[in-house]
């Protein structure tokens, strides 16, 4: 049934292309499709962690503000490193890995609270949103930072090799979630976790363990998009990547990943996240209302979500 | 209370419940009058709780009748019961922790002052009174989750008094009972029975029912064996037409225990539950602890794994003594653990059984952290070979699986890792003949490779028929060693008692 219904996603993406290639103007050109891979890859590496954060039977409302804030911090600490007397090409590497370390950080820190206090990490993550949006606000004293380089530049609106940078991240995030969650002894804990921890925990499986380290990587990987996010702005700024975390929930649901935890497929959410992609870009080449674009946003999800269901059902 | 002018008759007659693949009750025919207490007995799978049931409404009857007062009455349902005067309090119970004694007492029918406003003061009052004609005082005000057990239980047997029922059913209701909450239950039991309200009282102490019942219903597989009178008869008599005359069957004789020990528990204590344990398992010994439910074997065992802390005592494993347990160090030492839950505790139902499976042994199928594909289709196919799982695909979810099947890939998952010591609680619950031996067959396989084995079950036959000693534990504590060879399955449940 996961097959059948990752294939039905599958098939309706073709045919969302089918009809786009006709439909909308230079919908169906390098060009286009690579700015659809650059415009998703921000949040699609986000959202390949939050598969394995939500199949382990939690979640992470935070990622929106742990980008902005993570690029906040990067430029923060560059400047601060800069007045220093360290020269740019030292600070912002430094700021960078040190903006890194903290985002993962707090992502193990809500694990532990999870883990140690048994606080649900909804709760914990709803925290952190507005923590983490208040200090990016308080470090930037509410004006985005431009302490950026020219260079810095790349990591955001680079191209190598022809692809743009961040979409290069975002295959390489796939590649190596794909590989930790469906073929090492890892992956297969976080699924159990997520089915029964109960059953996990008596089967010897560290429990603790692998929740902390699933939401530390959703963290991370949320610090990573923000610092790409900052060089494509060249700035840091307190208000970007605002509601970030529903998209990137979105693309998990709709990539057929089961909110209950236990169940899901990292491949499911590239689909889920190249779908949402294709369907905006398609939608604004076509010129459609931008309040219309959230219309079906929103409908597609709970479609998504209702397909999930009526196959649960039929499993049953 | 309303008089019952003449005592009110409960009877069931010649009801036969079947179910896919087994007979639950055949034939019973038995009659329950008001102002007595019936008390209802029978080994696990007699058919005392389909029985219940039935009358309860909660289940229908395959064939005959239930009348009430001489009246046939169909019991559609639990409402249809409820409304004929028939009231049951199950073993769990069904009570909102969050709302008070009053609200629980009156759910659904909390009294309104005007419009959808709850007249809070005659609800306290009407709890009061119902608690008033049970001769108990409570404070109604108190949410009920701050109770204790025994007063929840109370609180429950009140909830059904309000209906004012002519009948009430308390399922095993002492199970979670200490002894001076047993006694008081029993008086609340004794006045109700006053009143002229019909009792039927299920439970498995035979003991107590001296103390409570006028009289004894005996189910044995189904069938009734006997109604007497409490006066008229002995504890053996009862435990006789419990057990009936039964074969007794013997482990191989190629099974021998070796000498020296794998797994040592020294004064092992968990607060209430279980105190001053002792026991030492041999090389290749299977271990039988007999108890009843509620005895605290399942702590216990949950504890020696290390899934529950303990207060007190040490065990010593592969030669390592430990204080403070966890689950991974335990399974690294050799430890393996079948908890009795297997749906809540043993199997993650959304997954395939080839998951499943290698649960426990995710870092003996993996290379440095990499699954290899290789070792992992022989481990499956060893354990569903050597369990004789019967699955037309591994791939399928777990949950497809019967109950035996999926009780053998409980066990199997502790087969792939470095087992020395597996600890199996109630592994036989539930599950059919076949499956059932093909896990003693599996316990004798692993006994002759040296593997020890911690036996819990409240099939006492089966512990007589495997183990190589018995222990019995009770009210927390190791009473007695038995060797299976000089004892029978009813003097071991006498024993257990």
């Amino acid at each position: 049934m996961v097959w059948a219904r990752s294939s039905i996603l599958e098939l309706v993406l073709v045919a969302l292309c089918l009809v786009l290639a006709f439909q909308a103007e230079g919908f169906f050109t390098v060009g286009n499709l690579l700015n659809v891979l650059r415009n998703v890859s921000m949040q699609g590496i986000i959202a390949f962690g939050m598969t394995m954060v939500i199949i382990s039977g939690e979640i992470d409302l935070s990622v929106g503000s742990a980008v902005a804030f993570a690029g906040c911090v990067t430029a923060w600490l560059a400047q601060w490193l800069a007045a220093l007397g360290l020269s740019m090409v030292m600070a912002l590497p430094l700021a960078m890995c040190l903006a890194l370390l903290l985002g993962m950080s707090i992502g193990a820190l809500t694990g532990l609270i999870r883990v140690r206090f048994a606080v649900p990490s909804f709760i914990t993550t709803l925290a952190w949103m507005t923590v983490l949006t208040g200090a990016a606000q308080l470090i930037t004293g509410g004006f985005p930072l431009t302490p950026f380089p020219e260079w810095y530049n790349f990591f955001g609106g680079g191209y190598l090799f022809g692809v743009p940078f961040p979409a290069l991240v975002f295959l390489l995030v796939f590649l190596t979630t794909h590989v930790l969650m469906g073929y090492t002894s890892f992956g297969r804990s976080v699924y159990a976790v997520g089915g029964n921890p109960e059953a996990a925990r008596l089967s010897g499986i560290r429990v603790g363990r692998v929740k902390v380290v699933v939401m530390a990587s959703v963290a991370f990987l949320a610090a990573l998009a923000g610092i790409m996010q900052s060089a494509q702005i060249m700035s840091g700024s307190a208000t970007t990547a605002r509601g970030w975390e529903l998209n990137v929930i979105a693309s998990v649901i709709i990539g057929g990943t089961s909110l209950m935890g236990g169940e899901g497929k990292i491949r499911g959410t590239l689909m889920g996240v190249i779908f949402l992609g294709i369907l905006v870009n398609g939608m604004t080449l076509m010129n459609i209302n931008e309040y219309w674009q959230h219309v079906v946003r929103g409908a597609l999800i709970l479609a998504a979500v209702l397909i999930n269901r009526i196959n649960e059902r039929s499993r049953d | 209370m309303n008089p019952v002018p003449q005592p009110i008759q409960l009877e069931a007659r010649g009801i036969r419940k079947e179910y896919p693949g087994t007979v639950a009750l055949k034939d019973v025919r038995v009659r329950f009058e008001g102002g007595k207490v019936h008390a209802l007995i029978g080994r696990n799978g007699a058919g005392k709780s389909t029985l219940v049931r039935i009358l309860a409404g909660s289940t229908q009857p395959t064939a005959g009748q239930v009348l009430l007062d001489g009246e046939p009455v169909e019991l559609r349902s639990p409402g249809d019961a409820f409304q004929r005067g028939i009231a049951t309090v199950y073993q769990e119970l069904s009570l909102v922790p969050g709302l008070s004694v009053a609200e629980n007492i009156l759910l659904g029918r909390m009294p309104r002052s005007r419009g959808p406003f709850i007249d809070w003061t005659s609800a306290a009052d009407q709890a009061r009174a119902v608690l008033a004609t049970m001769d108990v005082e409570m404070d109604v005000d108190v949410p009920v989750g701050r109770l204790g057990f025994a007063q929840q239980q109370t609180v429950e047997i009140a909830k059904a008094m309000s209906f004012r029922p002519s009948v009430l059913m308390l399922d095993e209701p002492t199970s979670g009972l200490a002894r001076h909450e047993t006694r008081s239950l029993f008086r609340l039991v004794g006045q109700l029975a006053e009143q002229g309200v019909a009792i039927l009282y299920i439970s498995h102490r035979l003991q107590e029912l001296w103390e409570i019942a006028d009289r004894v219903t005996v189910l044995r597989d189904g069938d009734h064996v006997a109604t007497v009178e409490m006066a008229e008869t002995t504890a053996e008599e009862i435990v006789h037409y419990m057990f009936g005359e039964t074969v007794q069957k013997e482990r191989p004789a190629d099974l021998l225990a070796g000498r020296e020990p794998v797994l040592e528990v020294r004064g092992l204590s968990r607060g209430e539950e279980f105190q001053d344990v002792d026991l030492t398992l041999h090389r290749g010994e299977i271990l039988g602890i007999a108890g009843m439910l509620g005895s605290g074997r399942t702590e216990l065992l949950k504890a020696i794994f290390g899934a529950l802390p303990f207060d007190r005592g040490e065990i010593r494993l592969s030669e390592t003594t430990c204080r403070r347990v966890s689950p991974p160090d335990m399974k690294d030492l050799g430890l393996g653990f079948a908890p009795e839950d297997r749906k809540q505790e043993g199997l993650v139902q959304t997954q395939s059984i080839r998951s499943n499976l290698c649960l426990a042994s995710l870092d003996r199928i993996s290379n440095r952290g990499f699954l290899s594909r290789r070792r992992e289709r022989r481990l499956i196919r060893e354990q569903v070979d050597r369990l004789h799982i019967k699955a037309p695909d591994v791939e399928e979810a777990v949950s497809s699986l019967s109950g035996g099947n999926q009780q053998k890939v409980v066990v199997g998952k502790w087969l792939g890792t470095s087992l020395q010591v597996l600890l199996l609680d109630e592994p036989t619950r539930g599950i059919d003949l076949q499956a059932k031996q093909q896990i003693f067959q599996l316990m004798w396989d692993l006994s002759r490779q040296g593997i020890a084995i911690l036996f819990v079950s409240s099939e006492l036959e089966e512990l007589v028929e495997v183990c190589h000693r018995i222990l019995v534990m009770k009210q927390g504590r190791i009473r007695q060693e038995i060797r299976p060879e000089n004892t029978t399955a009813d003097q071991l449940f006498v024993q257990c008692m």
